[in-house]
């Protein structure tokens, strides 16, 4: 009986854990579909989404529903210029070593980012102690606090509207278009530069929902975005690259490996452990757990 | 209706297209012949907006269209089906259906649209939710068809529709095309089928390492001797 309900215990963890870490990895997995872009810089919108719900409860005085809402929409707005500044002139210019110069350019985002967070705001830690008070127990075992549980149940809200954006909207239609076949998606009239732009900021977006909603178990600091963009980056390579609904159980399984490997071993080796299991899983299958041969596609 | 001065084009240092003028008018079939790599796809895809000219003209219906980026032609009436076919392979059939009236906002419109493409090929409609990328080369290129007359273009240019299908789906695409021009379509085809071609077609422009060698009706250059002896092999 204690055995089932310390799986129980793990199960629910590692769950909570996973969710936010898929809602990272759709962001970059859709990038790195539509845009073909590495993104490296995908963390340091997890950062500024956390400092943005931060300014929005203590500055702006809003509500923690609405200062999360104000990070994403303020993400979405920096990862526009971010887009149109950066990326998109070097696409006018030269695709040629496109990956490699994109990733490059997103390693140089990622530190003008830090750096000059730290240069406005400081390297302090600034968090909240809670946004919805209190503790929740599901199925009489453990507590959970109640803002891990809106965490998650904001990031799946999320990846179900950003699902069911891609698939039945004309943009959303879109975006599709454009990761299987750009010149058929500008031979039916598809603006590609917009479709990069709104991917990309999207993407941000959705970073800084997760940045957001953690602010009151992470606090914002500049380097905070590291660690989440090593865990998306995990489930991208052990899904397969750009496989964007496979990166939805790619988060929820090393959710789950760190929370085993925390619970077997002790906190300090969840990297350790996921990435030795994620190794065995690529020696079997190299181009990860969802990919699939032949038709070249990213968003099903 | 779409007119073509004194084209070139260049792949870097490599000129392709030399000194091209053609004019296409309203309601007519007009075919461009060649044998391969005389630069029939380049011209297409110049006319297109996805190479660019170095010298040179276009115009669509009395407005300049030389360069101008590939979305902006497809709103204003041109529709390319490419040898490739480019279609979205993990999107339904009517997916990609829907994707070629992405310029058009009137749902009845896309409505009319779809009914029309789905008498012109009842086997779509059979597919309509099977993944493009898993049909036949001739389904495919149907699709492909298909997915150009959504938008209701003026222009339906067609680069090598019977490339790569059998003798029975050639005959199919043909005979669309031969229906499509009792509409009020203009057609532009390109093709390496010259005979067959040569019988739907009103006019054609034959093109040779990148300039045009010959022109006239359909009729004087199936009796033109220079053709008849390369592309119809009868001497």
């Amino acid at each position: 009986m204690e055995m089932l309900q310390q799986s129980w215990d793990i199960i629910v963890t590692a769950i909570l854990r996973g969710g936010l870490y898929a809602l990272m990895a759709v962001g970059l997995s859709l990038v790195f579909g539509v845009m073909n872009i590495a993104n490296f810089s995908h963390g340091e919108f997890y950062m500024i989404g956390s400092y943005f719900a931060f300014f929005g409860i203590t500055e702006f005085k809003f509500g923690p529903l609405p200062s999360i809402i104000f990070a994403g929409l303020a993400a979405f707005a920096i990862g526009m210029i971010v887009e149109r500044g950066v990326f998109n002139p070097l696409r006018q210019k030269s695709k040629k070593g496109w990956l490699m110069n994109t990733f490059l350019l997103t390693l140089g985002v990622s530190i003008i980012m830090q750096n000059g967070v730290r240069m406005i705001w400081g390297s302090r830690y600034r968090g909240v102690t809670q946004f919805w008070p209190g503790r929740t127990k599901i199925f009489t075992s453990m507590e959970i606090a109640n803002d891990r549980l809106v965490a998650f149940i904001i990031a799946m809200i999320t990846i179900t509207l950003l699902w069911y954006f891609l698939t039945y909207t004309r943009t959303g239609r879109a975006i599709r278009a454009v990761s299987q076949d750009e010149t058929g998606a500008s031979l039916m009239g598809i603006d590609l530069n917009w479709i990069h732009t709104l991917t990309f900021a999207l993407s941000c977006m959705l970073a800084a929902i997760a940045g957001a909603s953690l602010l009151s178990i992470n606090p914002a600091f500049p380097t905070m975005g590291v660690n989440p963009l090593y865990k998306s980056w995990f489930v991208l390579i052990l899904v397969g690259m750009g496989n964007i609904w496979g990166s939805i159980y790619g988060g929820l399984i090393v959710g789950l490996l760190e929370t085993i490997s925390i619970y077997r071993f002790g906190a300090g080796w969840q990297d350790v452990i996921s990435l030795i299991i994620i190794i065995l899983i690529l020696l079997v299958k190299p181009s990860g757990l969802f990919a699939k041969k032949g038709v070249k596609s990213v968003l099903e | 209706m779409l007119e073509i001065r004194q084209l070139d084009v260049s792949y870097g240092y490599l000129q392709v297209i030399w000194g091209v003028s053609l004019k296409i008018n309203e309601g007519e079939v007009v075919a461009i012949l060649g044998t391969n790599g005389a630069g029939k796809t380049t011209l297409l895809k110049t006319v297109m907006g996805l190479l660019t000219a170095s010298q040179g003209t276009i115009t669509f219906l009395g407005e300049e269209i030389t360069n101008l980026p590939t979305f902006k032609l497809i709103k204003r009436g041109l529709s390319f089906v490419s040898e490739e076919r480019n279609l979205f392979p993990a999107m339904t059939v009517f997916e990609n259906l829907i994707l070629g009236a992405y310029t058009v906002r009137d749902k009845k419109k896309i409505n009319d649209a779809l009914e029309y493409v789905f008498t012109l090929f009842p086997r779509l409609a059979e597919r309509k939710n099977q993944l493009a990328g898993t049909m036949s080369g001739g389904e495919r290129q149907m699709l492909a068809i298909a997915r150009g007359l959504m938008h209701g273009p003026r222009m339906l240019i067609l680069d090598e529709p019977s490339m790569g299908l059998s003798p029975m789906n050639v005959e199919a695409v043909f005979e669309t095309i031969t229906r499509l021009r009792s509409g009020q379509t203009t057609i532009v085809i390109v093709e390496q089928n010259v005979n067959t071609t040569l019988r739907i077609a009103d006019r054609a422009y034959v093109l040779e390492q990148g300039r045009i060698v010959l022109e006239g009706t359909s009729a004087e250059l199936r009796s033109n001797d220079q053709v008849r002896e390369m592309y119809l092999g009868i001497c």
